[in-house]
């Protein structure tokens, strides 16, 4: 007891880096969205700072959102397991009733009170605490083979909702990841899990082989062409490499300190949606390559630290959480710039803190204050 | 996060799981695992920046390239505008009008949604009915990105007009359904100009013609094609600091306009009598064109100004590619091989012409009318020629080949050089009386026949003339006279004076293609044979514009003038850049000798009709003097002849001269058709110089009086050309600015007005009336008869102290 009052008298672990590496992401990610959409916004009469002030709102509520989240006990999620689960599937689902939205062409988001909203995104949350849950109770079962089955089936269900419902492969990917990365550091057998790994490299460099080749005909699905594209971009510039080449010369043309902030010539119409999925091709751009190293030296500073809090969180509930949010910021970032550099064939994923998308940063801060109140539970010696 | 941290195990343990009893811990497998993460998520991190690098090394500088140049995708070129080309009177030969192609931006077109695809189309439909609607359609569709297509090309201004009216319309009309807009800026016009000649083919040889509308080819549009061009503009939008495009627009500098010294009516007036020429004579004798070539020059012989110019054949301006009217019968030699040497092989071209030069010389010393020995050279020079026409023995549609086109676009009268016969007859005497080696009252014995250097060369009167003085000589083109005055003037004399006047020599003028014909004039090789034969004009070859410039100043008192066709280059302001005054390039005689020479020529053309051989080239009423001339072509066995004649009027004061030459006419007895020459240029002269206002200084006798009634018939119905009449309405406003500049003085306009077809001007009623007695104007007002000079009313009982 003694010793306990003792621990107790402590101050409760804050983070503060991390905390300052979060804000400073999310400044930056202001600055540059700003400095990428202006252009746009103004050509949409938006007024320069439509982005802007949308994102901002986005990233305040956010903020409130990670340190209320923080401030609870990260055990309640446990119990919240389960509707985390069905919340994140009916979300999704929401989308084929008239509260769904359609922008761009795509059925992705929910109109709620005039907010839009990316269920997705949701769903990205509900499956890190569900697996987080699931995997704590049954550490054992999913060693077995009936257990991983189970498993995998109760993963494939988001994910092929995602998929299906509102289409979009990437973020499903992503949730399958975020899955298959937590299962892997939890398992006793993970040895299996790198041999899954690399067959579904294996496969996917097959498959890639077997487009170039044409042995598949590329044009049974988009998806096919934008392997094709992904291979040869210059070859479809005007059609579906377009962003990508539009990218690529933006990178190419930053040099090593870039253009200058706000120089970027690319944002003006020629990369479309520069806010977007493809922002960091604006940072290479105006800061150059130096600015991307400083970006991504930032996150895997943030990565660093998830990693350090979940190997020392107090139990594997709390380690599996921040594991699972590791993975997102991880999976999320290399895709992102693997596709922006072209090393993997275009699909919409968003740089974390630094693209727009308000959704995005509300979900993703939430995600950093459940890491934040699992840090809070460590206790020093 | 290095510190050591302690997990709360018991307390949780005792407190926080009701139901398990242990808290499942992170164990240290899974930390290491978690760390193996780590360190790949680093790798690929690692993967990413060296790829960053490399694309920054590998690409960095084309894409950097590739930046830029997207950038200027806002800027446009604003085409410059080039200059018209025009007539001493203003009227336009040549001027470049504004037209539009349609860009169709099918990003636009689709933006809400393509609501607005339908009206737009529809819109584009009514405005322009050639559009192939469905193609756009389909256009958008499959390529909703494309930003710029063009479809139709050189759409004219009113359709421009009422498509942007249409839009305008469609988007301030408010209570217009949305889907009923007509999509804004989807549709926009790219300008540029094209070429129009509105006379067509009317002075195509002088004039030329351009390539992809700013490349002149041939003619003026090739010699001035610099003055006439101008500097493309540019439009071109950057950011400012607010983030709004600002657009900056460098306007175009349209190109410089020329004045010519050429006279749509005079061009047409001579174009119209080469064409009946060559209708009359079609077929005539043998299967094909009336002749070879026709050239006509008419120009000033006091300033070098030129004020018709006109070959055959002609090719329409407007579409010079278009060789279906054309009779090529003459150039189909160039692509199907030689009709007289249909079987020379390639291979043995050059053989084949040194036999062939070998024949000519045998053939000439053999034939008791060989005129001539001709230099080695000159000759191989010409087989050459030939030689190299014959190569080209492919077979292809004569219609689209280039040799013919080029043969067809070619001017005859400068790029073309010929023995020019006995026009050169009046050169000869001009540097022996200059020289001092003649003084021109010396007589000469011709008995038909003069033997030099072991051949015998012919008079044309074989039976001879008898004794001729100089004056004489000339009247009846006797080339034992000409011969015994070159052999006086010696080769030497006769050399300085051929370089003086010109031969051989470019005479600059301005027109692109002009030569010089140096490889085939003599040189102080020539021997006594040569020097025989220059004297009457063969054995060496000029073009027609060497011809016709010295000719001028064999008359005008003896100076050599320029020749030009352009007068002044003004801006689009139209303020004067330049101004080409009458250039005297030398003085080649003295003004007496050019008074005798000028003397000789009238004999040619104003003695007893037994004793001059130029009588009929004269036109009632006036005095003129003038030269013959039939060269005997190579190969002299053929017997084909160069006709030509040279004529200047008033013979006292040359104010005209008209040179015609006939190559190779269809006719059987070519040696004696000279006349066909000497009426061309009476039909041309007859009325060029009422056009011009010359008046006739002599009575007219009665068979002239009613030649003149119908060829007043003629003037007044056939006005200048039936292509005359197409073109003034064409080309709208700017067309007519130029008949403006035509008044002179009073007598002129009414001359001038009666010639351009001005729309709704009966130009029959302002010919002028001739008094029939005397052949002087008569005041259409008055009825009172006119002097002919100062247009006042005179005493008919004063005689007139102009008259002959």
């Amino acid at each position: 007891m003694k010793r306990y009052q003792a621990v107790k008298e402590q101050r409760t672990y804050v983070d503060r880096t991390l905390i300052f590496i979060v804000l400073f992401l999310l400044c930056f990610g202001l600055i540059m969205i700003y400095s990428a959409s202006a252009y746009a916004a103004m050509r949409a009469n938006e007024g320069s700072a439509f982005y802007l002030f949308s994102q901002a709102k986005a990233t305040l509520i956010g903020l409130a959102a990670m340190v209320i989240v923080s401030r609870f006990d990260y055990h309640i999620l446990r119990k919240l397991a389960w509707p985390a689960y069905g919340v994140s599937c009916i979300a999704v689902l929401l989308v084929l009733t008239p509260l769904g939205m359609t922008k761009n062409g795509a059925r992705r988001w929910l109109n709620i009170m005039g907010q839009s909203l990316q269920p997705a995104e949701i769903c990205k949350v509900g499956v890190i605490v569900f697996f987080a849950a699931y995997i704590c109770a049954n550490l054992k079962r999913i060693s077995k083979a009936s257990g991983f089955l189970q498993t995998m089936l109760l993963t494939f269900l988001p994910c092929a909702l995602v998929y299906f419902v509102t289409d979009n492969l990437s973020t499903a990917i992503i949730i399958f990841c975020i899955v298959y990365i937590m299962l892997f550091v939890a398992s006793e057998k993970s040895i299996w899990y790198i041999l899954g790994a690399v067959a579904v490299a294996g496969l996917a460099l097959l498959m890639v082989y077997v487009v170039e080749n044409n042995i598949i005909p590329a044009e049974m699905s988009f998806r096919l062409n934008r392997i094709k594209a992904w291979r040869n971009p210059e070859a479809y510039a005007s059609s579906t490499s377009y962003q990508t080449l539009q990218a690529l010369y933006s990178i190419g043309s930053g040099g090593f300190l870039g253009k200058g902030l706000g120089q970027s010539t690319q944002k003006l119409g020629y990369i479309p949606e520069a806010q977007n999925d493809m922002i960091f091709s604006i940072i290479c751009e105006e800061l150059g390559m130096f600015g991307a190293l400083a970006v991504m030296l930032l996150f895997i500073l943030l990565i660093w630290h998830f990693m350090m809090i979940a190997n020392n969180a107090p139990d594997l509930f709390g380690s599996l959480l921040v594991t699972g949010v590791m993975t997102h910021f991880a999976v999320q970032v290399v895709l992102n710039i693997a596709v922006v550099t072209n090393t993997l064939p275009n699909t919409g994923i968003t740089l974390p803190f630094i693209s727009y998308g308000g959704t995005s940063t509300l979900f993703l801060l939430t995600e950093v204050g459940i890491v934040l109140s699992v840090s809070r539970s460590i206790r020093f010696e | 996060m290095r510190k050591k941290v302690r997990e709360r195990s018991k307390e949780n343990k005792n407190k926080e799981r009701p139901k398990e009893n242990k808290v499942r811990k992170f164990t240290s497998m899974m930390k290491k695992k978690l760390v193996l993460l780590f360190v790949a998520v680093l790798a690929i991190f690692a993967g990413l920046l060296v790829r960053i690098v490399h694309i920054n090394r590998d690409n960095g500088d084309s894409y950097k390239k590739q930046v830029l140049s997207q950038q200027s995708y806002d800027s446009t070129i604003l085409p410059f505008k080039r200059g018209s080309i025009e007539d001493r009177n203003g009227s336009i030969f040549a001027y470049s009008e504004k037209v539009y192609n349609v860009i169709v931006d099918a990003k636009l077109m689709n933006t809400d949604e393509g609501v607005h695809i339908e009206p737009t189309l529809r819109a584009l439909k009514e405005c322009f009915p050639e559009a192939d609607i469905d193609e756009i359609r389909t256009y958008i569709k499959e390529n909703p990105g494309a930003q710029y297509k063009k479809f139709l090309k050189r759409m004219e201004n009113d359709k421009v007009v009422k498509y942007r009216e249409m839009e305008a319309e469609s988007a301030a009309d408010s209570e217009l359904d949305e889907s009923e807009k007509i999509s804004k800026n989807a549709v926009w016009f790219e300008e540029e100009y094209i070429r129009k000649y509105p006379y067509d083919s009317v002075a195509c040889d002088a004039i030329g013609f351009v390539q992809g509308n700013n490349v002149g080819q041939y003619g003026l549009e090739e010699f001035y094609n610099s003055t006439l061009n101008g500097l493309n503009g540019r439009a071109y939008g950057y950011l400012n600091n607010d983030g709004t495009i600002e657009r900056t627009i460098k306007q175009a500098t349209d190109g410089n306009t020329i004045i010519t010294t050429l006279d749509v009516n005079i061009q047409s007036i001579v174009e119209k009598h080469i064409r009946e020429f060559a209708d009359k004579y079609k077929n005539n004798y043998r299967l094909g064109p009336a002749a070879d070539n026709v050239g006509v020059i008419v120009m000033n012989p006091n300033n070098g100004e030129i004020y018709a110019m006109a070959s055959n054949p002609v090719f329409n301006l407007n579409d010079p590619r278009n060789m279906e009217d054309i009779d090529l019968t003459r150039y189909l030699s160039l692509v199907s091989g030689n009709k007289t040497e249909p079987d020379v092989p390639i291979d043995d071209e050059v053989a084949v012409d040194e036999e062939e030069t070998e024949d000519i010389t045998e053939e000439i010393s053999a034939d008791d009318a060989g005129e001539e020995t001709l230099n080695e050279e000159d000759i191989t020079g010409q087989a050459e020629e030939s030689g190299n026409s014959e190569a080209e023995t492919v077979s292809e549609d004569p219609l689209e080949s280039t040799e013919i086109k080029n043969a067809v676009w070619k001017n005859f009268c400068i790029s073309d050089t010929y023995e020019p016969g006995s026009t050169m007859k009046p050169f000869t005497v001009a540097a022996a009386i200059d020289a001092g080696k003649i003084t021109g009252n010396e007589s000469y014995e011709c008995d038909g026949a003069l033997e030099v250097g072991g051949h015998v060369i012919h008079c044309h009167n074989r039976f001879g003339d008898g004794i001729l003085n100089v004056r004489e000589g000339i009247a009846k083109s006797c080339n034992v006279v000409l011969m015994d005055i070159a052999f006086a003037l010696k080769r030497d004399e006769w050399l300085r004076y051929n370089r003086n006047f010109n031969f051989g020599l470019k005479t600059n003028v301005d027109l692109a293609g002009e030569v010089n014909g140096a490889e085939t004039t003599f040189t102080e090789k020539m021997g006594l044979t040569d020097l025989a034969v220059a004297s009457f004009g063969q054995g060496f070859n000029v073009t027609m514009i060497q011809m016709i410039s010295g000719f001028s100043a064999l008359i005008n008192g003896g100076y050599y003038y320029q020749p030009h066709l352009v007068s002044r280059v003004i801006n689009p302001e139209g303020a004067v850049v330049n101004e080409y005054g009458d250039r005297i390039v030398k003085q080649v005689i003295s003004s007496e000798t050019s008074d005798k020479i000028r003397d000789y020529c009238t004999a040619v053309v104003m003695s007893d009709p037994e004793e001059c051989t130029g009588w009929t080239a004269r036109p009632a009423g006036y005095t003129m003097g003038g030269k013959t001339g039939t060269a005997e072509k190579l190969p002299r066995s053929a017997k084909n002849y160069l006709i030509s004649f040279i004529g200047f009027v008033p013979a006292e004061k040359p104010e005209v001269i008209c040179y015609v030459v006939i190559d190779h006419p269809n006719v059987e007895d070519q040696s004696n058709s000279t006349r066909l020459a000497t009426l061309m240029c009476h039909d041309i002269m007859t009325e060029v110089l009422r056009y011009l206002n010359i008046f006739p200084t002599l009575e007219l006798t009665e068979e002239e009086q009613e030649q003149l009634k119908n060829s007043e018939l003629d003037f007044s119905e056939g006005a200048v050309s039936e292509n005359a009449v197409s073109g003034n309405s064409v080309s709208g406003n700017e067309a007519q600015e130029g008949e403006g500049q035509t008044g002179e003085d009073a007598g002129t306009v009414s001359v001038d007005n009666a010639m351009v077809p001005v729309e709704g001007e009966e130009s029959g009623e302002r010919v002028i009336q001739y008094d029939p007695e005397t052949g002087f104007p008569i005041d259409p007002n008055t009825g009172e008869v006119l002097d002919p000079v100062t247009l006042l009313p005179i005493d008919e009982n004063v005689p007139s102290d102009l008259e002959f």
